[in-house]
């Protein structure tokens, strides 16, 4: 067992190339919608802590969601193009997800600024609040449709991740909100974390059964020739193709990183939630490692269908 | 824009023979040589007379072998390059604007002066259609020699893609598959011209025909039979005078 090459030997393979700054964007900016949703929710039946929670919550939303989209972009071969990104909303989930996160920064803002400088606008802040929830559960859902509209990824192009990635925004956000809103509703979040886990079940059992749906015969428009296996190869090193999407899960080390991604993601912050652990900060940097590990899996797990052409008979 | 035409005038692609193809690569090297210096050019090359070379190609020539109960097995070529889809998921995806399809003739193309090198194409197409040039930091495809089709310079017969001039064996052929009575509609439609992965509903342009249906359906293949004298001493022995 290649224990000995520690973290090397966990991060080597992977199936879809997660690019870190992907995994730590979508992660990262997850829990900051699902923070600031929690928030939202509670200014708007009037159960909001006091005013510096409030901005200190909202703060670190938009800290977390910045942070993510800021990296983003790190993974760009032109980040100073970055900004074309916000042009094509009306066909791609891609630009969508940029100008939905950027519009949800403006009741972000505002919350943050109103509360901190103690402003009145009448009941203003409840609209704000409700927009705020909209725009962070459209957020959400805009980065989950990137990848559930995948069809050549069979592992993505599934209703269970967009479902996933709510839920997970609301349990991750929620764990962190805790430190903010004095335990009020720590067993929501517990049922939060509790959905969370099945979902997450729900989805790995929903891609495994799928696993082999296309035959490489399908790939090659030529199911009726019999069984095809790759003769002389298309070239003699690995194309960009493959580096980017033709590493192969050990099941060893999927199994460790799903647990990894249970026990820290949902099933730890949820039993340290219940027997009342003060130190909150603690909770929440376990449920973030518990979701990097499920966002690296989503990646490395997911196989995408030119990988017929090359070395699999069926993905 | 990333938003595909409803109709495209004309539909360019290939037509490509896998009965015919003999797996030469010319069509591949060809490609490379002509797009190396045209309008998308340079194709990235890293390494190239290293140990472990590396680039951008918008052609590969894979081969596999068909195993059938009861037949022959058979070799088949396979070039693979842009199929030029109708529903081009590739663009579709595009955050930028930067890939596109062309109303007129259908092509699908990536604008390299506005991709941000987010790599979302190349994850969105089924067939390994798009490769990413890491020195320029853009994606590349095939372009179906856009700059040499409808060049004036280029007498007319020789306005086709450079896989298909190149092409020793006839293997590929050039046309528009929206006209019905264009030599590639005629080929696929008398010669069962097929998709590429239909199931992933892309409704791919380019057509492949399929290798020939054999007429003699039994296993051909010579079964050496092995005969020595001890196994003959035997059989006599046994009085055995089967196979």
């Amino acid at each position: 067992m290649p224990w000995s090459n520690g973290l090397n030997w966990i991060f080597r393979g992977k199936a879809m190339h997660p690019a870190l700054s992907v995994i730590i964007f979508t992660t990262f900016s997850g829990m900051g919608y699902g923070l600031f949703i929690w928030l939202c929710g509670n200014i708007l039946n009037e159960t909001a802590p006091d005013n510096m929670s409030i901005v200190v919550s909202s703060a670190l939303s938009i800290i977390l969601v910045g942070t993510g989209l800021l990296s983003s972009t790190l993974h760009l071969g032109h980040p100073e193009r970055a900004w074309r990104a916000f042009s094509q909303w009306r066909s791609s989930w891609l630009s969508r997800e940029g100008v939905m996160s950027i519009l949800t920064f403006i009741p972000m803002f505002f919350i943050c600024w109103q509360t901190y400088f103690e402003l009145e606008f009448g009941n203003l802040i409840k609209p704000v609040a409700i927009a705020g929830i909209v725009g962070s559960i459209g957020t959400i859902f805009t980065t989950s449709m990137i990848y559930a509209s995948l069809r050549s990824i069979p592992a993505w192009h599934n209703v269970w991740v967009v479902i996933g990635y709510q839920t997970y925004a609301l349990s991750s956000g929620g764990v962190a909100y805790i430190m903010f809103s004095n335990w009020q509703q720590y067993l929501y979040v517990i049922l939060l974390l509790i959905i969370s886990l099945i979902v997450k079940i729900m989805t790995w059992i929903s891609i495994d059964k799928n696993r082999g749906k296309y035959k490489r015969e399908d790939a090659l428009g030529l199911p009726d020739f019999g069984k095809a296996k790759p003769f002389e190869p298309a070239h003699s090193q690995k194309n960009y193709l493959q580096r980017e999407m033709g590493y192969d899960l050990d099941p060893m080390r999927r199994t460790l990183m799903r647990w990894i991604a249970l026990g820290f993601g949902f099933i730890i912050p949820a039993l340290l939630l219940f027997i009342g652990f003060p130190l909150v900060p603690v909770i929440m940097l376990i449920c973030l490692i518990g979701m990097l590990a499920e966002r690296w899996l989503f990646f490395a797990e997911a196989e995408h269908v030119v990988r017929l052409y090359y070395d699999r008979e069926s993905v | 824009m990333t938003c595909l035409p409803d109709k495209t005038d004309k539909k360019l692609g290939l037509l490509i023979d896998l009965n015919v193809c003999v797996g030469c690569h010319a069509c591949a090297v060809n490609c490379k040589e002509w797009n190396t210096s045209s309008i998308t050019g340079p194709m990235e090359d890293i390494k190239p007379y290293g140990d472990d070379p590396s680039g951008v190609w918008y052609n590969r020539i894979h081969s596999y072998e068909f195993k059938k109960e009861k037949e022959a097995d058979r070799t088949v070529y396979f070039p693979k390059s842009c199929l030029h889809c109708d529903d081009a998921p590739c663009v579709t995806v595009c955050p930028t604007g930067a890939s596109l399809k062309r109303s007129e003739d259908g092509i699908v193309l990536v604008n390299p002066d506005v991709c941000i090198g987010c790599k979302l194409c190349s994850w969105a197409c089924p067939y390994g259609a798009r490769e990413y040039d890491t020195s320029a930091g853009v994606m590349q495809k095939c372009t179906l020699c856009v700059d040499k089709i409808y060049d004036k310079n280029i007498p007319q017969e020789r306005r086709v893609p450079s896989c298909v001039s190149t092409c020793p064996a006839g293997a590929r052929h050039f046309g528009d598959f929206a006209d019905p009575k264009s030599n590639v509609s005629i080929l696929a439609a008398e010669n069962d011209g097929r998709d590429l992965f239909s199931e992933m509903k892309t409704k791919p342009v380019n057509k492949y025909l399929p290798p020939r249906k054999r007429e003699r359906h039994e296993d051909r293949r010579l079964t050496p039979k092995v005969s020595t004298v001890k196994d003959a001493l035997v059989k006599w022995a046994k009085l055995d005078f089967s196979g």
